[in-house]
């Protein structure tokens, strides 16, 4: 163990001692511990946000693309389909709680045989959750963009998709930044939720830590503060991506053309 | 075989059972610039809406170079790409700066070299008198200049006729002079031009054809000398003289 364990194991709190120096000795002595989890957390919800806000982005744009009556009938049929899917999924992750669509996935696919690890299954619950809710914000995010900017690119030639991915979703990704931003911190703490099926995340090392010492109020103060630094890093970079993307507010003058006018 | 480029046939266009075209016969030949006027509502953006198949036409068809347009697919991408749409909101693309902005059909829908998309972009942005802002976002223009980059964007795409929607509607008293007068230059190059306007003196002087449109009807479709000094038609005549008044 070295220095490092000599100095974490020193002086277990007495009878007398306040919750902060619980909280501190909790932190310290599983400290390890809880660093695996953090780590754990963050990655559950990075891997779930960045994928589910994938699957958000393509189910925004199949609920927003338009089918002419003169289509080939194949992509009508196709495309009507697709949208029913679409819609049946969403309804589901966003009508039933995230806790329940956890311990569904895993156990149902456990018992129908698919070894799953509690972490793919915790990073799988959190992509199709993500994915129902983004959906939907996408899908305004589409919608704020102005109607002309579509008519801009067909008119040039462009086809709905090539209008989508050169024009319209560019501008529809600024405007879901900040929902993106409340979807990741709210990941970030949904992960939580998945202690049911066994994901070693923060709240479940909160409960076995703070179960040694019967300090759970001092264990999960911890967590607490591990998950406020999270977030408000989160939301301050969020906040640093919109700036980023906002742009310049000046621009150039490109002098070399100046006496061509 | 004719000699129009574009050729409109018995269009008819309804939204639910208000009928905003009413059985529209024209044809436009290389190198006339017509102007279509007429009050509000009377059909004229309808109309050309409906030519670049921005609004699917109720019944009748677009022949281009007498070929009927499809409302769908390939072919209607490439009819786009010869026709090109100047709109009275600009519909300069947001994202992306005025030089992306030329850029983007020859780039993304032409699919052409580098190079050659840059040259197009500079030598339209030259002729416009926007080329020193290549590098501002439409956000950042006035919209005389918005409409002048958006009219730049147009032309890179080498298109055989242009449309335009009432280019001059959304601008301040003061930058509809710049607009008018880059189009006025496109007049005397030869580029052929339909164009949906109220300004009637730019119609006067600089169209070969005018069109006026009443109702949903092509009223009146003569050269300028005789359908602004002699209107055949009293409806005609009865809107230039509001129009003169006012």
């Amino acid at each position: 163990m070295g220095e490092m364990g000599i100095l974490l194991a020193a002086a277990t709190p007495g009878a007398e001692s306040g919750s902060l120096e619980w909280a501190v000795f909790i932190a310290q002595k599983y400290a390890g511990m809880f660093l695996n989890a953090t780590w754990t957390t963050l990655y559950v919800a990075v891997i779930g946000t960045i994928v589910g806000f994938l699957l958000g982005f393509l189910v925004g744009v199949i609920n927003t693309s338009q089918v002419h009556p003169e289509d080939f009938i194949l992509k009508r049929i196709f495309s009507k389909i697709l949208r029913v899917i679409v819609m049946i999924y969403m309804e589901i992750f966003r009508d039933t709680p995230m806790i329940v669509q956890g311990m569904i996935i895993y156990y149902g696919l456990r018992q129908s045989n698919v070894e799953i690890a509690p972490v793919v299954a915790g990073i799988l619950v959190t992509v199709l959750n993500t994915g129902a809710y983004m959906g939907e914000t996408v899908r305004a995010g589409i919608n704020s963009v102005d109607k002309g900017q579509e008519e801009g690119a067909l008119a040039m030639g462009m086809s709905h998709v090539g209008a989508m991915i050169h024009v319209i979703l560019p501008q529809a990704f600024r405007n879901v930044i900040p929902e993106m931003g409340n979807t990741f911190v709210n990941n970030l703490k949904m992960t939580s939720v998945l202690n049911v099926i066994g994901v070693s995340e923060l709240f479940l090392m909160a409960k076995t830590a703070g179960g040694s010492y019967y300090k759970y109020y001092e264990s999960y103060l911890v967590i607490a503060a591990i998950y406020l630094v999270l977030c408000f890093i989160f939301n301050r970079l969020f906040a640093l991506l919109e700036k980023k993307l906002e742009g310049k507010s000046d621009y150039v003058l490109a002098t070399e053309y100046l006496d061509n006018e | 075989m004719s000699d129009a480029i574009i050729k409109v046939e018995s269009l008819r266009k309804s939204f639910g059972d208000h009928e905003v075209l009413k059985k529209i016969d024209f044809e436009i030949k290389k190198g006339e610039v017509i102007c279509i006027i007429g009050s509000s509502g009377s059909g004229k953006s309808t109309l050309l809406r409906c030519i670049n198949h921005l609004e699917t036409p109720t019944e009748g068809e677009i022949l281009f170079h007498d070929v009927p347009i499809k409302n769908t697919g390939r072919a209607l991408s490439e009819y786009r790409t010869k026709v090109g749409m100047v709109f009275q909101s600009f519909n300069l693309f947001n994202n992306m700066t005025v030089f992306d902005n030329c850029m983007s059909g020859t780039k993304k829908v032409l699919h052409l070299e580098k190079e050659e998309c840059k040259s197009r972009a500079i030598t339209h942005l030259k002729q416009v008198g926007m080329a020193p802002y290549i590098h501002a976002k439409p956000s950042q223009l006035s919209g005389g200049q918005k409409q002048r980059v958006a009219i730049a964007r147009a032309l890179c795409m080498n298109p055989e006729v242009l449309l335009f929607d009432e280019p001059t509607s959304a601008l301040d008293p003061e930058m509809v002079g710049e607009v008018l007068n880059v189009m006025k230059k496109l007049a005397s190059e030869g580029l052929t031009m339909i164009i949906v306007t109220h300004e009637m003196e730019f119609a006067k002087n600089v169209s070969t054809r005018t069109i006026f449109m009443d109702d949903g009807y092509v009223v009146e479709d003569d050269i300028p000398q005789n359908l602004f000094t002699n209107p055949k038609n009293p409806r005609t005549r009865e809107f230039l003289k509001r129009y003169m008044e006012s």
